[in-house]
């Protein structure tokens, strides 16, 4: 809670601040990461049920490249929206074929679901196919800095909406339904709806953040928008920041993001071996995250 | 017809390999209960063991063969000991993000040792073609065909006939009771782990001679062995040949009858894993 203030604080006065060359690198950085973490935090949302989605990337790409092609005929904001609902509307019918059984089959069909849609992507001709698809700039590049705001915008949207459903009563069907799906289904749990809706928001939340990523980058191949390496990312992040909570996915994407930016200019391609060693060494030595560190510093609180 | 026929025995010749990295991927998931997202990237691991012997020592693919088993038999068996087993009674989203992370690892790993290019091993009967009437086919196909034929035979002859395959399925059936009757059940999980990577290695070398070896090369076969066991059911490895044969033959007649078919190939796993489990999930509402 503390450090998202502190944060929103940091992330609002940025442009502002006195950093000479090194400003535009800094902001862009800084955009990449708070969309990142906005990833993230989506992702962790529907990781509170349980489940393990690696279509978050398609999600990413599909709200970018949903973004990217109404944004002419709509204008910025609306178009975004647009892009959350596409997003919103995949998860649907990949969830309703999927949500009932067990967890396994979720996270093998999210795989393929996102391999897919790099191939129908690549294989259309209205997104441009392997080509690419130019993208307008946010607000018709009306504000230099509208881009880097809808970033903070973003971030804010998905910080509030992993706060707000920790607090809500969905937060207790969530953590029943991944606790045990038979007892929570007993105790009167729609699980089933509960998965349903979580994959959507947390979909929505994705595409959201996609199509903000499409106007930064103005640029959008499918081998980009749909590369595994987002998914990664989106996964990662919550992992080695705290699941379940929500300032573990903050905290764990400046770290990550700074990380990446720094090995992508060091080794290029192949930074992602970085992305399988911390999950791996993450999983098997601190599963519950960053956070767990400090939890355990004051006293085992429940995050 | 005679377009007819080449599809279908198209479609047959890519099933042995297929059902070759299938049976791997339902040993880890039927007996270890282990999702591996990082089983393609042990045949991956083979095709380069091939190409690295063949480039630096000359030996021919059918020798590696052996000798990929044994590596990958040894990689499965270390993935196993110090990275599986610490996870084995943690959730399963837990298990499914630690091989998912191995994936990522190993492939991220390959492309800074090799680089993205891909590697043919060039044998001298890599081109040759057996002619039958009015049709043809591959000599590296065909036999890697007869031989991931010869070595699902053997598997299933292991599993079915000797006692270490008794205990083995055993310990699929149920975790508690075979280490009561006294089989070690831990050293069961990893030799069908061991095995697991040895099946998808020698795919591996297989596939640096029918296809390439890179870093890349075995995600799509962890997607179609994963298309292909979720037809079967998970872990059910007497459904995988046949689930083989489906997705096989269905990926040979979309390349040859669907109009600029050769990219619509690598969506015909999706669908078949999408109507596999609308199917499951059908049944079970």
């Amino acid at each position: 809670m503390m450090l998202a203030a502190v944060l929103l604080f940091l992330a609002l006065v940025l442009p502002g601040l006195p950093l000479g060359q090194w400003r535009a690198f800094a902001l862009d950085t800084a955009q990449f990461a708070f969309l990142i973490s906005g990833l993230a935090l989506a992702w962790d949302l529907l990781a509170r049920t349980g489940q393990l989605s690696l279509a978050h990337g398609a999600f990413f790409g599909l709200g970018a490249y949903a973004a990217a092609l109404s944004a002419p005929a709509l204008g910025t904001v609306p178009a975004l929206l647009v892009g959350g609902a596409v997003a919103a509307l995949s998860s649907l019918l990949l969830g309703l074929a999927t949500l009932r059984l067990q967890g396994m089959y979720f996270a093998i069909a999210t795989l393929a679901f996102s391999e897919v849609m790099r191939t129908l992507v690549l294989k259309a001709q209205f997104t441009g196919g392997s080509i690419g698809l130019p993208v307008q700039p946010a607000f018709g590049g009306a504000y230099p800095l509208g881009g880097y705001y809808l970033a903070v915008a973003v971030l804010v949207i998905c910080t509030l909406a992993s706060l707000l459903l920790s607090r809500s009563r969905l937060h207790y069907a969530m953590a029943a339904t991944r606790q045990g799906e038979a007892v929570a289904r007993v105790l009167g749990v729609p699980v089933v709806r509960v998965k349903l809706v979580t994959f959507m928001i947390s979909a929505f939340l994705a595409g959201l953040a996609g199509g903000v990523y499409a106007m930064k980058t103005l640029f959008l191949s499918p081998y980009d928008a749909f590369g595994l390496g987002r998914a990664v990312e989106a996964l990662v992040i919550p992992i080695f920041g705290g699941l379940y909570t929500t300032t573990g996915p903050l905290l764990g994407g400046l770290i990550i993001v700074s990380l990446e930016t720094w090995l992508r200019l060091r080794i290029g391609e192949g930074y992602l071996v970085v992305y399988g060693v911390v999950l791996v060494l993450t999983i098997l030595f601190l599963p519950k995250g960053l956070m767990s560190l400090f939890a355990r510093r004051k006293g085992a609180r429940h995050a | 017809m005679d377009l007819l026929l080449q599809t279908l025995i198209n479609g047959i010749l890519a099933a042995g390999i297929y059902a070759l990295v299938a049976s791997g991927l339902a040993l880890a998931v039927g007996v270890v209960g282990i999702v591996n997202f990082a089983h393609g990237e042990f045949s991956m691991i083979g095709a380069f063991v091939s190409y690295l012997l063949f480039v630096g020592a000359g030996i021919d693919p059918l020798i590696s063969l052996g000798l990929a088993a044994l590596v990958l038999f040894l990689v499965g068996a270390i993935t196993y000991y110090g990275l599986i087993r610490p996870v084995l009674a943690a959730p399963e989203l837990n298990q499914m993000l630690l091989t998912f992370g191995i994936s990522v690892a190993l492939q991220n790993i390959a492309l800074l040792l090799f680089g993205a290019d891909t590697r043919v091993v060039s044998t001298s009967y890599q081109g040759a073609t057996i002619a039958l009437g009015g049709i043809s086919f591959g000599v590296p196909p065909f036999a890697a065909f007869v031989l991931s034929v010869g070595l699902l035979g053997a598997l299933y002859w292991f599993l079915g006939k000797t006692r270490l395959g008794f205990a083995v399925r055993a310990v699929a059936q149920n975790r508690l009771a075979p280490g009561l009757l006294g089989i070690e059940t831990q050293q069961i999980y990893l030799l069908a782990f061991g095995l697991s990577a040895a099946l998808a290695g020698i795919a591996g070398v297989m596939l640096s001679v029918m296809l390439y070896a890179s870093p890349t090369v075995g995600f799509a076969y962890t997607l179609k062995a994963f298309a292909i066991i979720v037809m079967a059911g998970l872990g059910n490895l007497r459904g995988v040949v046949p689930a083989a044969i489906i997705l096989a033959l269905a990926e040979a007649f979309v390349s040859t009858y669907v109009p600029g078919g050769g990219g619509w190939v690598e969506a015909v796993f999706f669908l078949v894993i999408f109507l596999a489990l609308t199917w499951r999930s059908w049944r079970l509402s």
